[in-house]
C-alpha cells in the first residue's frame, strides 16, 4: 500500500514538470518523515550524499568533457574530411560520410546528443546545400548519432554497469560489433534514400585522398583507440581511462593541431559539469528512494510475477524489449536506467540472462528511444539543427529505426553478437 | 543592482565552481592513475575523487537549476490551459523550494553532528568539511530555483516550456532562436 502511494506520488509529482529527481526525493522525504518518523530526517542528507559518492560514475563528467575538447579543436573537421575520402564515393555519400564520420567519433563521445551537436551543426547544412530535403539531413545525421551510445565509450553503459554492478568495461567491449553492424545497417537505409531521391555521390574514390586525409585525422583517430584499447586490458580502469581521454583529447587539440578555442573549451568543462550533476542527483535521489523499493521487495515481487508468467529468457527479454521501447519514447535514456534496472536486474538474473548482455539490449533499447518523439532528445537536436518539422523528420526516420531495430533483434536473440568479443577478450 | 545583473554574477560564480571543480577532478584521476602506474598509489585518492563527485553533483545541480537544466517531464503541464499551468508550475516550484530547504536543514544537522569525524584515508580532513556539500550546495540550489522564478512564471503564463537536453546541447552549436523562445525547464 505504501509503496502504490509512493509510485503514485512519484508519478504524479513528475507529471506536474516537477523534475524526477526532485519528485524522487520528495516522496522519500515525505515517506521517511512519514514511517520512519521526523527523528529520521537527517538520514535524508547523509543518503543524498552517499547515494552521489560514486568513483565509477566518476568516468561520465570524463567522458563528457574529453568529447567536449574533441569538439573545440578542429577533430570534427578532420574526421568528417577522412570518411569523405573513404565512402564519399557511394551514392547518397554524404549520409554514408554522417554515418562514417560517427562511427568514428563514438570512440572519442559516449553522448549521442553531443554527437549530433558536433557533427549535425557541419553536416546538416551540407546536406541541406546539396539538395537533401531538411527532414532527410535531420534524420540520417541524427540516427547516426546513436552510434556514439552503441560504440564505447558511452554514458549510457557507465550508468547501467554501476546499477547492475556489473563491468562497465565488458559492457564497452559488448557493444563494438553490434555498434558496427548499426552502421553497416543504417548505411543500407542511407542507400535506399540515396535511390529514392536520387542523391549524388560526393567525389571519386582516391587511394592519395585517403592517405592525405587519414594522415591529418591520424591523432584524432589513434589515441581513442589507444585509449580503449588500455582500458580493455585490463592497464586502466574506465574512470582511469576516461582522464586519460581528457589528457590526450588536450594534447591532440592543444599541442599537436594548436587549434583548441579556450573560450569553448571553458564552457565545454562547465556545460560538462552540469550534464553530470543533472545525471548524479538523479543517481542520488533514487538510490535513497531505491532502499523503500528493496525493504518493500518490490524487485522480487516483480521478478515473481514475470516468472510464474514465463521463465523462458527470450520470452522475458522480448517483454523488457517492448517495455523499455516504451519507456525510451517518454523517459531520457540516463532517467530510464536510473528508475528501471535496479528493479528488473533480480528478474533478469533470476531467469538466467547474462547482465552484459542485457545491458547492451537496453543501450539498444534507448538509442532508438533517443529517436522515437516525443522525448527524443537526439532526434530534437537534429531537428532544431535543421529547423525540420519532429513529426515529419520521423516518417523519413523510419527506414533508420527499422535498421537499428533489426540489429536490437538480433543482438537480443543472437547473444555471440554481443557476447562473443567478451568470452574471447575475458573468457567465460 | 537589477534582479538581471544579481543572477547573472550568481551563475558566474556557480559557473567559476563548476569549473574549478572539474579541472581538480580531472587532475587528480589522472595523477591518481599515473602514481598507481609509478607504483606509489595514492591511498586517498579513490575517496577523495569520490566526495569531488559528491561536490560537483550539488553544486552544479545549483546551476543547472539556474538554467532549468534538470531532466523534467513537461508535456502534460504544456498541454495544460494557461491558468491551470500557471498553477501547477507554482505547485512545482513550491514541491522543489520544500525539498531543498529540508535538505539544506538536516544537511546542517549532519554536519553539526560530524565534529570530531574525519575522512578515512585523508585523517586530517574533517568530514565536516566534505558533508558541507549537501547544505551549502541545497542553499545555493534554493537561490538558484528563486532567481529563476520570474522567468518560469512567464513561461507558464506564455509558451509552455522547452526539452532541456536539446537546448543545452544547441547552446554549442548554432542557435536555434525559434528553439529559445520559450524558457527552459
Amino acid at each position: 500500500m505504501t509503496i502504490a502511494l509512493m509510485l503514485v506520488g512519484m508519478i504524479g509529482l513528475s507529471l506536474l514538470n516537477v523534475p524526477i529527481a526532485i519528485a524522487l526525493g520528495f516522496v522519500a522525504m515525505a515517506a521517511i518523515a512519514l514511517i520512519q518518523g521526523p527523528t529520521m530526517l537527517p538520514n535524508l542528507a547523509l543518503e543524498m550524499f552517499n547515494g552521489a559518492s560514486s568513483f565509477p560514475l566518476l568516468a561520465i563528467p570524463l567522458f563528457i568533457l574529453s568529447g567536449a575538447i574533441m569538439n573545440a579543436s578542429s577533430i570534427s573537421r578532420r574526421l568528417i574530411a577522412f570518411a569523405s575520402a573513404l565512402v564519399g564515393f557511394v551514392r547518397g555519400g554524404l549520409s554514408m560520410v554522417s554515418i562514417g564520420t560517427s562511427v568514428f567519433f563514438a570512440e572519442i563521445s559516449g553522448s549521442a546528443v553531443a554527437d549530433v551537436a558536433a557533427l549535425g551543426t557541419i553536416l546538416i547544412p551540407a546536406m541541406k546545400s546539396r539538395g537533401y530535403s531538411k527532414e532527410v539531413a535531420a534524420a540520417t545525421m541524427s540516427s547516426a548519432a546513436s552510434l556514439a551510445i552503441i560504440i564505447p565509450p558511452s554514458i549510457p553503459m557507465i550508468l547501467y554497469a554501476v546499477m547492475a554492478q556489473t563491468s562497465t568495461v565488458k559492457l564497452f567491449v559488448a557493444g563494438i560489433v553490434p555498434g558496427l553492424l548499426g552502421a553497416l545497417a543504417m548505411a543500407g537505409a542511407a542507400y535506399y534514400h540515396a535511390v529514392r531521391y536520387d542523391f549524388p555521390a560526393e567525389q571519386r574514390f582516391r587511394l592519395s585522398e585517403v592517405w592525405r586525409t587519414g594522415k591529418e585525422a591520424l591523432w584524432a583517430f589513434i589515441l581513442p583507440i589507444a585509449i580503449l584499447g588500455s582500458i580493455f586490458g585490463g592497464i586502466v580502469t574506465a574512470t582511469e581511462g576516461a582522464g586519460m581521454a581528457v589528457l590526450a583529447a588536450i594534447v591532440v587539440g592543444g599541442l599537436i593541431y594548436r587549434d583548441l578555442d579556450f573560450r569553448e573549451l571553458k564552457k565545454a568543462c562547465v556545460d560538462g559539469g552540469i550534464q553530470t550533476a543533472v545525471v548524479m542527483l538523479l543517481v542520488a535521489s533514487s538510490a535513497l528512494i531505491g532502499t523503500f523499493l528493496t525493504e518493500a521487495q518490490l524487485p522480487q515481487a516483480l521478478g515473481h510475477a514475470m516468472t510464474s508468467l514465463t521463465t523462458n529468457k527470450y520470452l522475458v527479454l522480448l517483454m523488457l524489449n517492448v517495455a523499455f521501447l516504451i519507456l525510451g519514447m517518454f523517459l531520457h535514456s540516463a532517467a530510464a536506467i536510473i528508475l528501471v534496472i535496479p528493479i528488473v536486474m533480480p528478474l533478469v538474473t533470476s531467469v538466467g540472462i547474462d547482465p552484459i548482455h542485457f545491458g547492451l539490449v537496453v543501450t539498444l533499447n534507448l538509442a532508438i528511444g533517443q529517436q522515437t518523439p516525443p522525448v527524443a532528445s537526439v532526434l530534437m537536436t537534429a531537428c532544431a539543427i535543421a529547423k525540420s518539422d519532429i513529426w515529419d523528420t520521423t516518417r523519413v526516420n523510419i527506414p533508420y529505426i527499422v535498421a537499428l531495430v533489426a540489429v536490437l533483434l538480433l543482438s537480443t536473440y543472437v547473444p555471440v553478437v554481443s557476447l562473443g568479443l567478451v568470452h574471447l577478450f575475458y573468457g567465460g | 543592482m537589477t534582479l538581471r545583473t544579481v543572477r547573472r554574477r550568481y551563475e558566474q560564480l556557480l559557473e567559476a565552481i563548476v569549473l574549478i571543480l572539474m579541472i581538480a577532478l580531472t587532475v587528480l584521476v589522472i595523477a591518481g592513475a599515473a602514481f598507481r602506474y609509478l607504483g606509489s598509489a595514492l591511498t586517498w585518492y579513490d575517496e577523495t575523487a569520490s566526495i569531488g563527485l559528491v561536490w560537483l553533483t550539488y553544486f552544479g545541480s545549483a546551476l543547472a537549476a539556474l538554467r532549468g537544466a534538470h531532466i523534467g517531464v513537461p508535456g502534460l503541464v504544456n498541454a495544460m490551459p494557461p491558468r491551470l499551468r500557471l498553477l501547477a508550475t507554482l505547485f512545482a516550484e513550491a514541491v522543489v523550494l520544500t525539498f531543498f530547504v529540508m535538505l539544506a536543514y538536516y544537511g546542517l544537522q549532519v554536519v553539526i553532528v560530524l565534529q570530531g569525524e574525519h575522512m578515512i584515508t585523508l585523517p586530517q580532513v574533517s568530514s565536516q568539511l566534505t558533508q558541507s556539500a549537501i547544505p551549502v550546495g541545497a542553499t545555493m540550489f534554493v537561490i538558484a530555483e528563486l532567481l529563476r522564478l520570474p522567468d518560469v512564471l512567464r513561461a507558464a503564463r506564455s509558451g509552455g516550456f522547452v526539452d532541456t537536453e536539446t537546448i543545452e546541447a544547441l547552446s554549442h552549436g548554432a542557435p536555434d532562436p525559434a528553439a529559445n523562445a520559450g524558457a527552459r525547464r
